[in-house]
């Protein structure tokens, strides 16, 4: 929280990029320790928990940075081009993958009695893990919305610039996520609301 | 009434990103439109499921990797001078190296391992966002949180008790969304703040809320119901035996306890009990024969007789007692409450007499969205007030 605190002091941000377009590697360290955990979380939970791949894309996007870092003259610029640097890698490892292009309709073409069974699922783990599991199940445009709005704390404007989209589609991204999510985990609802007493 | 409906905007609603106007505008609609403000709840459930998921660190082992694949260019000594550097790190880094110097490497790494996590916690816990406390302010006499005193200002933390006495009296800033006012002799502790809920406790006193936000974002428990706000300004009571007397005057509030739900308009008021939960909602400019036979039905087992009273009393207006009781009085009972609420304000299209006596609840939601016009109208002066002060 320190870090992000020291990060956002546009003076020094600007001092830091500054510095990595001379080529000065510790200067790379601390943007890199700045913006790690948020990239590794989006990729983790964008690929249903799979750590080998989180860590595979968390590199190519901190390499692909550090390439390109002489392209940014502003704070904001760079950090709305880190995250949706981070996105592409996201969607384009999803295209790659063609068993998972199909994974956002997975739940919904389950037949009955695999739904059943994976309803019992979600009722026996924890809540954050039948999260991640629906979270993973969505679709990925609406999943990656959802990360990028409770892992990267962006404004829809800033979604949108990283997206590529208007505020509007943002808005209906999350909508459909959170509308998908509450349906799929309704049997969850006592269990959120004892979990928060 | 309402306008269209909202649902495509309640994601950016719940995360505060529409225009102040937008925002009204969906308040106001979320008041009388219960299809949207099912959905609404369905937003909100989603949004409280996705802060359940839990951040990851990356690897340690990442940065060596990156670090080994990085272009020669990348090797030039640091630019960035001492203080600056200091300016990027911890500040106990250089006290930490100081202190280590001449120690073995991976001595000395622990050594400021340690002062980071120490020095993480001191700084979470005193930089930490604003909402996790509520800033209080005292308005007579010297109220406590805890056992200290406030004598002019003082902030409310998660898990903290706020008191008067007798002779003092505070107001609590809830967030950003509204005021709450702390009489004499009341006890309330601050449960919970974030991002799609606020909560009190009022174990025992009286308290008034002036609350500009979206429904079902403020909560206040009681020993015998939970108010959920839905828009409003009221007063709510609880006395030493934990029974609670909520008078609402702008907006609704709603009160749960186990599946039963009253929902109180402006202008109504709603009484609960330990063990029984809220009773039924009623209008207090209702005769004193209403009254209080509703009050032996609801808590003294007043039975028929006290229902057929309450029935025969009903204007109009008391439409939103008769609309509760629907659900709340024996099989037998329910046909008597029927008759009197038909022909006081009969049923829309599509709301059948089979259809009610039997509870379907979508009927039941449709004739009380009917009745809302009603209940709203003789209140509909003071609402528009109220929320023209609010959001002028």
């Amino acid at each position: 929280m320190e870090q992000r605190a020291i990060m956002s002091d546009r003076e020094t941000g600007e001092q830091i990029i500054e510095a990595c377009q001379k080529g000065d590697r510790e200067a790379f360290r601390l943007l890199y320790e700045a913006h790690k955990n948020r990239v590794y979380s989006t990729a983790l939970y964008f690929f249903g928990g799979d750590e080998a791949s989180a860590a595979d894309i968390t590199q190519q996007v901190f390499l692909k940075l550090f390439t390109k870092i002489e392209q940014f003259r502003s704070e904001a610029e760079f950090t709305t081009w880190l995250y949706r640097l981070a996105a592409n890698a996201c969607i384009d490892e999803q295209r790659k993958r063609s068993r998972f292009s199909f994974f956002g309709d997975a739940f919904e073409m389950l037949n009955v009695r695999e739904k059943k069974s994976q309803e019992e699922q979600f009722i026996r783990i924890e809540m954050a893990e039948a999260v991640k599991q629906a979270v993973a199940a969505l679709r990925p445009k609406l999943r990656l919305a959802i990360l990028l709005k409770y892992f990267e704390d962006l404004s829809y404007e800033e979604m949108a610039a990283v997206l590529g989209c208007s505020k509007g589609t943002v808005a209906s991204r999350l909508n459909r996520g959170h509308k998908i999510l509450a349906r799929r985990l309704g049997h969850l609802r006592e269990t959120l609301v004892r979990g928060e007493q | 009434m309402y306008g269209k409906h909202v649902t495509r905007e309640l994601s950016a609603y719940c995360h505060g990103e529409l225009p102040t106007a937008d925002s009204r505008r969906v308040s106001e609609h979320l008041l009388g439109c219960s299809r949207c403000r099912k959905e609404f709840e369905a937003i909100k459930f989603g949004v409280r499921l996705a802060e359940h998921l839990p951040r990851s660190a990356a690897p340690d082992s990442l940065w060596e990797k990156i670090e080994a694949s990085l272009p020669k260019k990348f090797a030039a000594p640091s630019a960035i001078e001492p203080r600056q550097r200091r300016r990027f790190t911890l500040p106990f880094t250089d006290l930490a190296f100081a202190l280590t110097r001449g120690w073995p490497r991976a001595a000395a790494a622990s050594f400021a391992a340690l002062l980071l996590v120490g020095f993480s916690a001191a700084l979470w816990y005193y930089v930490r966002p604003s909402g996790s406390a509520w800033e209080v302010a005292s308005l007579a006499g010297a109220p406590t949180i805890g056992s200290e005193r406030v004598s002019k200002s003082g902030r409310l933390a998660v898990g903290e008790w706020l008191e008067t006495d007798t002779s003092s009296r505070a107001r609590i800033n809830v967030a950003n969304i509204g005021q709450v006012e702390i009489e004499p002799g009341t006890r309330v502790r601050l449960v919970e703040t974030r991002l799609t809920e606020h909560r009190l406790e009022l174990a025992r006193g009286r308290l008034h809320a002036l609350i500009f936000a979206p429904p079902r974002l403020f909560f206040v428990n009681t020993p015998s119901a939970v108010a959920a706000d839905l828009g409003c300004a009221y007063t709510l009571e609880v006395d030493d035996r934990g029974r609670s007397l909520l008078h609402v005057t702008s907006g609704w509030v709603a009160l749960e306890l186990n599946n039963r739900e009253s929902i109180v308009p402006a202008g109504a008021a709603c009484e609960t009990r330990p063990q029984w939960g809220p009773g039924t909602p009623y209008f207090t400019d209702a005769s004193e024969t209403f009254l209080r036979s509703l009050l032996q039905f609801d808590f003294e087992g007043g039975g028929s007789a006290a229902l057929a009273a309450v029935v025969a009393e009903a204007r109009a207006r008391d439409t939103l007692t008769l609309w509760h009781l629907l659900s709340r009085v024996a099989e037998a009972d329910r046909s008597r409450v029927y008759e009197r609420l038909a022909r006081l304000a009969p049923p829309p299209a599509g709301v059948t007499r089979d259809g009610v006596l039997r509870l379907d609840q979508e009927m039941l939601n449709a004739w009380r969205t009917a009745l809302e016009s009603v209940w709203l109208q003789e209140s509909a002066p003071a609402l528009r007030k109220a929320w023209r002060s609010i959001w002028k």
